[in-house]
């Protein structure tokens, strides 16, 4: 599970708040009754005194008084008890006529005719309304002042966190393949001028890291051109000559089918690094349904020798790209199908506003995700093993979207024009 | 002919200078700029080969001194270089044709017969081989006068040989030639075997003599 950040700061900070507001609140809350509690009892007291005075001077009981929200009731006990007991109650109150919460004492006097019981009580609401008003006082503050605290961090912390977006944002929108280099962002504070800095730092590292390595790919594919050409110029002259017997044709045969399989690999990785510096010219308005069609009579030979039946279903579609890529990725995925395809099999090329599908049958199981990394080759493949990578990084160039389907036997190679969130798109 | 060969990679120009120094062609060669300079300002050939990257110099430099000088000596450039602007920048300065290396000799050789042919036969567009008779423009074949059907690729693959009579041409330079960048394709050189057998047919069945050989499976002469 995952937060933010300020989510995660929030919810300790309100917790810890509300904690505390509770724990503080009712301390306070007891001290406070308590201490009030202790005056009231103060008072019970003064008034057991003139109770007992009375008593005393008058040897009778009083009748029960009602006066200053006082009750005094007396009851006949057996055995005289010189206990104080304080404790709180509820009572009616005879002058209000409404039952409130009171506070007692209870204790005995001896008077003439034995011992009796005395309960003076007191009214306590005015003493709690005291409380209340007390703690609303000090309370409503504090969560006023939380609450305002919450609403500034909030403020602020989304204004100090402001620079880190931003630098996600740069992070993220950073692309090897593009010109456009880390941007940096502009902060006052030190820890994210730091990160900053750093990034910038691996950026720039990475890039030149990068270029070094195309650039090397570059050097080395050109450099190998010249002893190849040599080699093929060697190998037609060997051809040539005269003398030329079975044994030597087999080996020419062979060196003949590795050097332009070397050929090949060095041109397709020329290839990669074109297409990676946007090097393949000028992008124009392509027709693929004419591309294609142009690609059918280019196969129709290597059609017909293995006796394939080509379905097509194609909509106009027109798309802008670099026209020598698209005529590689319309070539390269038909000459697949047809070379991974068996002896009066079928080619179905769809074409729509969304898609170009090559579904071919074969022999061959169902490929997996990494058919499409370089140097990745079926085990009886005799390409490069660049192939399936150079026409993913020609779609991804056209923002279009290069992917694999296995269907009943088929396999199928789709080409989806728009796709609506591309999954690699942050790699 | 009379072929210039400026190219600076002393093996690959000795064996250019022997695949193509037969039939009557005579091949200069020169191995750095300045070598190279001194022979296009005296002397005039029906093609020049021409490296890009020489020691002294640029290859394109000369292709400029070439066009100031108002040469008619035609032009084919081979280069490692393979990038769009490099091929539209020779082409433009006036080069007939652009070789990307490594190549075959057979290509080679069949370009620049195109080239020769293209800056000196005007209006004729014919090239005639014992009875066949090759229409380059038209993209027609006729035996005896009479057209037989070609598709695209036996045309090619007919001239390809034609250009290179009496030399063998491997399978592995037809398929390149006919097949360009897909040449890679696994069973691209049997296709080969294919269309030479569909060759032969359609040129003896018009009465043709059959002029391939086959060269144990590695290729065929045609002569």
């Amino acid at each position: 599970m995952s937060m933010k950040l300020f989510t995660q700061y929030n919810r300790v900070l309100l917790l810890i708040g509300f904690f505390g507001l509770l724990v503080i609140g009712s301390l306070f809350y007891q001290t406070l009754s308590y201490y009030l509690n202790k005056q009231i009892d103060n008072y019970l007291l003064e008034e057991l005194l003139e109770v007992q005075d009375y008593d005393h001077k008058m040897n009778i009981h009083p009748a029960p008084i009602l006066f200053k929200d006082l009750v005094i009731e007396y009851r006949k006990v057996e055995k005289f008890r010189n206990i104080k007991i304080f404790a709180d109650t509820v009572f009616f109150n005879p002058k209000k006529q409404i039952t409130e919460s009171a506070r007692y004492l209870k204790t005995g006097v001896k008077l003439q005719d034995g011992p009796y019981n005395v309960t003076i009580i007191t009214s306590k609401v005015e003493s709690q309304n005291q409380v209340m008003t007390i703690l609303l006082v000090i309370i409503i503050p504090v969560l006023v002042l939380l609450l305002i605290l919450l609403v500034i961090n909030r403020l602020l912390m989304r204004r100090l966190w402001d620079p880190f977006r931003q630098l996600l944002e740069n992070i993220k929108s950073f692309n090897l393949n593009k010109e456009r280099p880390y941007e940096t962002i502009s902060t006052p504070i030190l820890e994210f001028q730091e990160l900053n800095n750093a990034i910038l730092d691996i950026s720039l590292k990475v890039r030149s890291d990068f270029q070094e390595i195309k650039l090397f790919t570059e050097n080395a594919s050109h450099e190998m051109m010249t002893p190849l050409a040599v080699i093929n110029a060697k190998l037609d002259t060997l051809l040539q000559s005269n003398t030329l017997g079975k044994e030597e044709s087999d080996t020419l045969i062979d060196l003949y089918r590795a050097t332009s399989r070397l050929t090949k690999l060095n041109q397709s990785l020329l290839l990669l690094v074109k297409i990676d510096n946007d090097l393949m010219g000028e992008k124009e308005t392509v027709d693929l349904m004419e591309l294609i069609e142009d690609s059918i009579v280019y196969f129709r030979e290597l059609i017909q020798e293995r006796d394939l039946t080509v379905f097509k279903n194609f909509q106009a579609v027109s798309v802008f790209g670099s026209r020598q890529l698209l005529e590689i990725m319309v070539n390269n995925l038909f000459s697949n199908a047809i070379r991974h395809n068996y002896e009066g099999g079928s080619i179905s090329i769809i074409l729509s506003h969304e898609a170009l599908i090559f579904r071919n049958t074969s022999n061959q199981p169902e490929l997996d995700e990494s058919v499409f990394d370089r140097f990745s080759k079926g085990r009886d493949s005799e390409g490069t093993g660049l192939g399936l990578s150079i026409l993913r990084q020609i779609s991804s160039k056209h923002g279009m979207r290069l992917t694999y389907e296995f269907k009943r036997g088929d396999h199928c190679f789709i080409v989806t024009f728009k796709p609506e969130v591309s999954p690699g798109s942050l790699k | 002919m009379k072929l210039l060969i400026i190219e600076d990679e002393a093996s690959l120009r000795s064996s250019i200078q022997k695949y193509l120094t037969a039939e009557g062609n005579v091949c200069d060669i020169a191995g750095n700029f300045d070598n190279a300079y001194q022979k296009i300002a005296i002397y005039e050939y029906d093609c020049i080969l021409l490296d890009l990257g020489l020691p002294g110099g640029e290859g394109l430099d000369l292709l400029r001194f070439l066009r100031k000088e108002q040469k008619e000596d035609g032009v084919l450039i081979i280069s490692a270089r393979d990038s769009i602007e490099q091929k539209i920048e020779g082409l433009s300065l006036g080069a007939d044709d652009y070789l990307v290396k490594p190549f075959h000799l057979s290509e080679l050789y069949a370009r620049i017969h195109a080239v020769v042919r293209r800056r000196q036969q005007k209006g004729n567009n014919i090239i005639s081989f014992n009875e066949i008779e090759i229409d380059v423009l038209a993209k027609e074949i006729k035996v005896y006068g009479v057209t037989v059907y070609f598709t695209r690729k036996e045309f090619d693959l007919l001239l390809y040989f034609v250009s290179n009579k009496s030399k063998v041409i491997s399978k592995a330079a037809a398929a390149v030639h006919i097949w360009g960048d897909n040449a890679d394709m696994a069973d691209s050189f049997d296709y080969i075997y294919t269309h030479i057998k569909n060759i032969r047919k359609k040129l003896t069945d018009a009465g043709c003599r059959d002029y391939f050989q086959s060269v144990y499976g590695v290729g065929y002469k045609f002569q």
